[in-house]
């Protein structure tokens, strides 16, 4: 009773022991989760679908047992943020689009590139070719192009029309969100969609409407922005350079073997079991699409880091003011398993 | 003019509590007459039966003669968006001037006008709110203990007062003052306690004006035969 | 009262940012994760007069929003009070309506409006509606029997005349959840534009956040906590006016010409 009293009066030590409290256990939870060697946790960017047939494959395939380590693949979504998981020390390997690599290592964030997913980026723009006739980056002049403000589609944009010297003012620049209703009524020509994605569906629900879709595709118009990559701290590096080096392997592994000819079947299957809401016939052409893009050829290694476009893509984001200067972002990639 | 109740019969609706068991009882003539009884007995309940025949009792409540029938109580409020003056004049036809006037004299408001009615003692407040019905056009109005809260001595002007101007109309007073029951009413209907038969019985009162002289004797009697009758 | 909504603000803010910068430096994170003092000075200085327009953008939005979302709740509240059918029927439709949640009714609104000023409004209405709603059927529906007896008995009551004296009577009830409901519709243009719009604080905190730049969301919150006191204050303080205009506590203007003056306006007694 006297303590309780005692405790009553000492509203303001009270006060200031609850933060404190909140502190210790928060930092208590990081240390050990940091500490401890298992599980790993694996971050995704999104959410189980094609995109990350590898990931699943590696994992329901044993592929990190194998190496002795027990993965927990974690579905992304637009609110998780890999890197940012990474120095709380919530998961140990994630995966990140290269603006943001490049945004955490301006900011001092001890992130590092291990293996690059996509080789091309995903992103491009979908539009009708019987009306938006789009066959040089010229044309983009005087159309009505959807973009997502602050999103790395928007950096690409701007790039690709500072490279061409097509002036802001010479297009129209329509916000885009979730809902494709502005591009279905004609009221944007061209619109930003994950080619491996929302492409496939996009253009399938134009041809069923007896419409015609084209893509058009920034990396070839010579803005090489990089994609997904898996990433990891420079801390995990050198302190478990052992563990890093088994993740990648099984990791890439599965890649490589969800890739592989002879896999199509299965990887799909294995989609669609993670990834139900998807249409079969939809998830095989997503597949196809994502297998030019993280694996260009057969004798192509899954996995490999293209300096030259990440220097492109720091050098976009400079030049879009994204970051305050050059961050020298090839520090920060680190190859694990080279070939 | 006649207020009549044949073989009323009522019950709180979704209870078992019965208040008026085959009710029978009649208040005849103009004038102004009393509901008289102890507290929870159901005064305010019959009233109430006597201004609303919705209500849902058995038996008959006739009012031969009464065309309109208002009641008031003494929990009434006005609302507080205007000042007194404001809402008594919103009440009257431009013939009724001077009856307005002659009410703020009688009912002692002339200091009040421009108050709102929640700066008022509940006695005035009670006194305005009588003001406003007496302003309507009524041939039988049921003040439900709607002179609470004023001194003696103003209820006594007002109740005089009232028996002069609206000679004519009916009143049906409710108080728990035996003396001025007895004295100032024509007719009292006295509510019994339970479980006493007959359920009421009508008394008659002095029924005094501003010019005769109270009997002492009489309205002793009077009020004993209330009281013993209550 | 006004340098108190904002001491509270300050103090609140403080402390948040006071918390963050804890973690930041007794974990050692980047200015990644969480932005050091100077990341977020140099974010202040580069985005505070834009993002000071976006507030103003959506301050005013959320007061539009709010005036339409009293005139709804009002409008249903007067409707819904009635114990009929059509009243029951509304008071239903209007509790199921916002059972929805918001991201999921909000694609419709889109569809229908398109991403505009429309859609701003309507979802900043809308996230504020209901508890003014509750309030208002609350309200309109319960009796004031003492008050209301006379006008039934004499015949002159109307339905003008009803919610009058009900607004009346429940007048610092209803000042009170407006008060409260202004935070809610700076929240919902704030959550509209963040879903939808292409102008507003909500679709600069929408931008920072695909940046992972959270000093710029810390000044984007300091401006909104800024001016949502203002707002707040500004209501408490109208709504402080209109009662005393309407109920001085003792006499008042009003009061003592015998009649009721509201902004210098002489307003006829509704009996």
């Amino acid at each position: 009773m006297r303590t309780f009293q005692r405790l009553q009066s000492s509203k303001w030590l009270m006060l200031l022991l609850v933060p404190v409290c909140t502190l210790l256990l928060f930092t208590s939870c990081t240390k050990k989760s940091e500490e401890r060697p298992d599980p790993i946790r694996y971050r995704l960017k999104w959410l189980f679908n094609t995109s990350v047939v590898g990931d699943l494959w590696a994992e329901e395939k044993g592929l990190f047992e194998r190496e002795g380590l027990i993965v927990e693949v974690k579905p992304g979504g637009p609110e998780k943020d890999a890197i940012k998981e990474l120095e709380l020390g919530h998961a140990q390997f994630g995966v990140a689009s290269a603006d943001m690599v490049i945004r955490a290592v301006s900011k001092g964030s001890p992130v590092a590139v291990i293996a690059q997913l996509f080789q091309t980026n995903p992103l491009q723009w979908i539009y009708r070719p019987g009306e938006t006739e789009i066959k040089t980056p010229e044309d983009l002049r005087g159309k009505v192009i959807g973009v997502t403000f602050g999103g790395n589609d928007e950096a690409i944009l701007r790039a690709l029309l500072a490279k061409y010297g097509i002036l802001e003012e010479e297009v129209e620049l329509f916000s885009v969100r979730y809902d494709y209703t502005p591009f279905y009524e004609r009221r944007v020509d061209l619109w930003p969609v994950y080619r491996n994605a929302q492409g496939i569906i996009i253009k399938e629900k134009l041809e069923g409407a007896g419409e015609r879709a084209a893509f058009f595709d920034p990396h070839r118009a010579g803005v090489p922005f990089v994609a997904n990559s898996v990433v990891t701290t420079k801390e995990m590096l050198q302190k478990s350079p052992e563990i890093v080096e088994k993740f990648t392997k099984a990791l890439l592994a599965g890649w490589e073997a969800s890739m592989a000819p002879e896999s199509g079947a299965e990887a799909i299957a294995l989609i669609h079991r993670f990834d139900p809401d998807t249409p079969l016939n939809q998830i095989e052409q997503q597949y196809a699409i994502t297998k030019r893009m993280v694996k260009p050829s057969a004798d192509f290694p899954v996995g490999t880091i293209d300096r030259a476009a990440w220097q492109m893509t720091e050098q976009i984001m400079v030049e879009q003011g994204l970051i305050p200067g050059a961050v020298g972002v090839a520090r920060a990639l680190a190859p694990v398993i080279s070939r | 003019m006649k207020i009549e109740f044949r073989d009323v019969t009522y019950r709180y609706p979704e209870t078992d509590i019965l208040i008026f068991q085959s009710l029978d009882a009649t208040i005849e003539g103009a004038g102004f007459h009393a509901l008289f009884g102890p507290s929870g007995v159901g005064k305010t309940t019959l009233a109430r039966l006597i201004a609303d025949r919705s209500l849902p009792f058995s038996g008959k409540i006739e009012t031969p003669g009464i065309r309109t029938i208002l009641y008031t109580y003494h929990t009434e409020r006005i609302p507080g968006w205007a000042t007194v003056e404001s809402h008594l004049k919103h009440l009257v036809l431009p013939s009724q001037e001077e009856l307005l006037s002659k009410l703020i004299s009688v009912l002692g408001l002339e200091n009040h006008l421009g108050s709102r009615f929640r700066q008022l003692s509940m006695g005035q407040q009670n006194r305005v709110n009588l003001a406003r019905y007496l302003l309507q056009d009524f041939d039988l109005l049921i003040m439900d203990e709607s002179l609470a809260n004023v001194d003696e001595a103003t209820r006594e002007r007002i109740i005089l007062e009232i028996k002069e101007i609206f000679t004519g109309r009916s009143f049906l007073y409710i108080s728990h003052n035996v003396a001025e029951v007895a004295r100032f009413c024509k007719e009292i209907l006295v509510i019994r306690g339970r479980g006493k038969r007959p359920q009421t019985l009508c008394l008659q009162g002095q029924d005094n004006t501003r010019k005769d002289d109270p009997d002492r004797v009489r309205l002793e009697k009077t009020m004993l035969e209330i009281v013993h009758a209550a | 009262m006004l340098h108190r909504r904002l001491y509270q603000f300050l103090l609140v803010y403080t402390l948040g940012l006071g918390l963050l910068l804890s973690f930041k430096y007794l974990l050692d994170l980047s200015d990644y994760v969480i932005p050091g003092v100077q990341d977020i000075r140099k974010a202040a200085t580069s985005v505070f007069f834009r993002y000071l327009m976006d507030t103003l953008d959506t301050l005013s939005v959320a007061v539009v929003g709010h005036l339409i979302a009293i005139l709804m709740a009002g409008i249903v509240g007067i409707i819904g009070r009635s114990a009929s059918w059509s009243g029951a029927f509304i008071r239903a439709a209007a509790y199921n309506i916002q059972a929805y949640p918001i991201v999921a009714v909000a694609p419709i609104i889109f569809i229908l409006f398109g991403d505009g000023m429309v859609s701003r409004l309507l979802i900043a209405a809308m996230i504020c509606y209901f508890p003014l709603l509750l309030s208002f059927i609350g309200v309109f529906a319960e009796p004031v029997t003492d008050i209301e007896h006379f006008y039934t008995a004499t015949g002159r009551m109307n339905w003008r005349l009803q919610i009058g004296i009900r607004a009346f009577e429940n007048m610092a009830k209803l000042t009170t959840v407006i008060t409260g409901s202004a935070t809610l519709a700076m929240v919902g243009t704030i959550v509209a534009e963040f879903i939808a719009a292409t102008a507003g604080i909500g679709h600069s905190i929408r931008i920072a956040l695909y940046q992972s730049d959270l000093s710029k969301i810390l000044v984007a919150l300091f401006l909104i906590g800024i001016f949502n006191s203002l707002y707040l204050f500004l209501l408490e303080w109208i709504g402080k006016r209109i009662r005393v205009r309407l109920d001085p506590p003792t006499g008042g203007r009003g009061a003592r010409r015998g009649r009721l003056i509201l902004k210098g306006k002489e307003i006829r007694n509704p009996i």
